[in-house]
């Protein structure tokens, strides 16, 4: 009967995941443009501005995914019209930028720097010689430890339910609601759902990092 | 490209989420609570739901529902996320300290659940080293704590974040009691959960809709209209009905305790 059940409300449970992953490629796109451009400062830019960097991605880093979602929701929203969405994309966005940053300032600076100082050397502008020399293939260093990232933000995205997002997690709590039983059949559902994207979307970047490998400079021992 | 795509995808959705309308009432519900708020194939349902869309339509206005979960739901009124709670929000004075309850459309008392093949009864249930268990926050959660837990009755108290996971908890033998209203106890046994009251404590506890402290938007008269208005047509009999059959409606207003600041004469739209 409750297998009738979950049958009948897949399409809620699938709409949920749609919201969760909408609401991962967000909050993703945010840490992507916004780490690599913190990256880029810390290990090349001003000290007052990497001061300020490294300021953002310790405090960050250092609070838990609900408080900020909670914190956003109830304090950001009084300055700024948000909708809960765009406050779980703010939140979580933001807080994906300070890991994200440090992913990429990692792999910028396992380029050993004497290619950059060769670069400049044959004329090129540092600027060119970061994006042309050490950025190419400082990001497909990335992919790996950015592979982490995404589980870890997908696995996320199930808190955003405290402010309001349905997404899947809260759509399995319908079903247990409306039912008054079953928490282990219907979050066993969920937890399998969040199970198979986690694991296509890893096998996905494994396939990618291998694609746009440059040969000889693997990183991966296979 | 790739990016490009994402990008498209992200302002779709946040679009899509966008839907502050100026003219519509934003009602903030807790939608697993049934049978108050609950959503079954996608739908918001329940009394206070099928309640607040007849209070809406007879007075006018265009409602639409924010599902917060229940810790969430009184900040948000506070905070103005949402125009008003609609749930079986219990009329207590804490809660008529930080928001303005509308006159109250139902009274519970609170029942003691045991599973079905417990010894337990009435006394033993709530006494000498028993864990009972309660939605964190709630009413019932506050009494246990006061009546039982301080008063040195050897009670140890569980909070939870509903009452599904409360029973589930129960039935596995980590609890050895709930505490629940009476609406709750009768969806649970009625959907087949193995358990069984042993005693009901009486409450009159009324439930109320409530809206932000100071009514700045000035809905409770309105509010209050439409509650009278669906009771005297018998509409509201009507859903009640359709959630708990037979059971027996109360005269609207129920209950109105004097430290609620809204039961003050003039109460707005329903006395002078």
């Amino acid at each position: 009967m409750i297998w009738e059940i979950i049958w009948d409300q897949m399409p809620h449970l699938l709409h949920g995941l749609s919201v969760a992953l909408q609401l991962l490629a967000c909050l993703l796109l945010v840490g992507i443009a916004l780490g690599l451009t913190i990256a880029l400062i810390e290990v090349y830019g001003h000290w007052s501005l990497r001061f300020l960097c490294t300021v953002f991605e310790r405090v960050f880093r250092g609070i838990p995914a609900v408080v900020l979602l909670l914190l956003f929701y109830y304090g950001v929203t009084d300055f700024i019209e948000m909708t809960s969405f765009m406050a779980a994309v703010t939140a979580l966005g933001l807080r994906s930028t300070a890991y994200q940053s440090q992913i990429f300032r990692g792999a910028i600076q396992s380029v050993p720097p004497g290619q950059l100082a060769a670069a400049q050397s044959m004329g090129m502008s540092k600027a060119k010689a970061v994006r042309e020399i050490v950025l190419p293939q400082a990001l497909r260093h990335a992919i790996g430890p950015w592979t982490n990232e995404y589980s870890s933000e997908l696995k996320a995205t199930s808190l955003a339910y405290v402010i309001g997002v349905v997404e899947l997690t809260r759509q399995g709590k319908y079903i247990i609601s409306s039912t008054q039983g079953n928490v282990l059949i219907v979050f066993g559902v969920v937890a399998l759902m969040y199970f198979v994207v986690n694991r296509a979307g890893n096998w996905g970047l494994y396939r990618f990092e291998r694609a746009v490998t440059v040969p000889g400079f693997e990183r991966r021992a296979s | 490209m790739r990016k490009f795509a994402t990008t498209v995808v992200c302002a779709a959705a946040m679009l899509g989420t966008t839907s502050a309308n100026a003219e519509t009432l934003t009602a903030g519900v807790e939608a697993a609570f049934p049978p108050w708020a609950y959503v079954e194939g996608g739908e918001y349902k329940g009394i206070a739901i099928d309640a607040m869309r007849a209070i809406a339509e007879e007075q006018g206005m265009d409602v639409e529902f924010k599902d917060l979960p229940w810790p969430s739901l009184i900040p948000a009124l506070a905070k103005g996320k949402i125009d008003i709670l609609v749930t079986g929000l219990n009329v207590t004075p804490d809660r008529a300290k930080v928001l303005d309850f509308s006159i109250p459309w139902w009274e519970n008392d609170d029942e003691v659940l045991v599973t079905e093949d417990s010894n337990l009864n009435v006394v033993t249930a709530l006494c000498c080293g028993q864990t009972v268990g309660a939605q964190g926050g709630s009413t019932q959660f506050t009494w246990i704590e006061e009546n039982l837990v301080n008063a040195d009755t050897g009670v140890e108290m569980r909070g939870y974040e509903d009452y599904v996971t409360a029973v589930e908890d129960m039935k596995t033998g980590r609890l050895d009691s709930v505490v629940t209203s009476t609406d709750t106890a009768q969806t649970l046994i009625s959907k087949g959960q193995p358990i069984k009251i042993v005693g009901t404590i009486q409450q009159n506890q009324p439930q109320a809709l409530a809206v932000q402290e100071g009514d700045p938007h000035e809905l409770l008269a309105k509010i209050n209209k439409g509650i009278m208005a669906i009771y005297n047509s018998g509409q509201w009999g009507e859903i009640m009905h359709r959630y708990q059959p037979g059971v027996q409606i109360r005269q609207i207003p129920t209950t109105m305790p004097d430290y609620v600041d809204s039961y003050e004469k003039p109460i707005p739209g329903y006395s002078n």
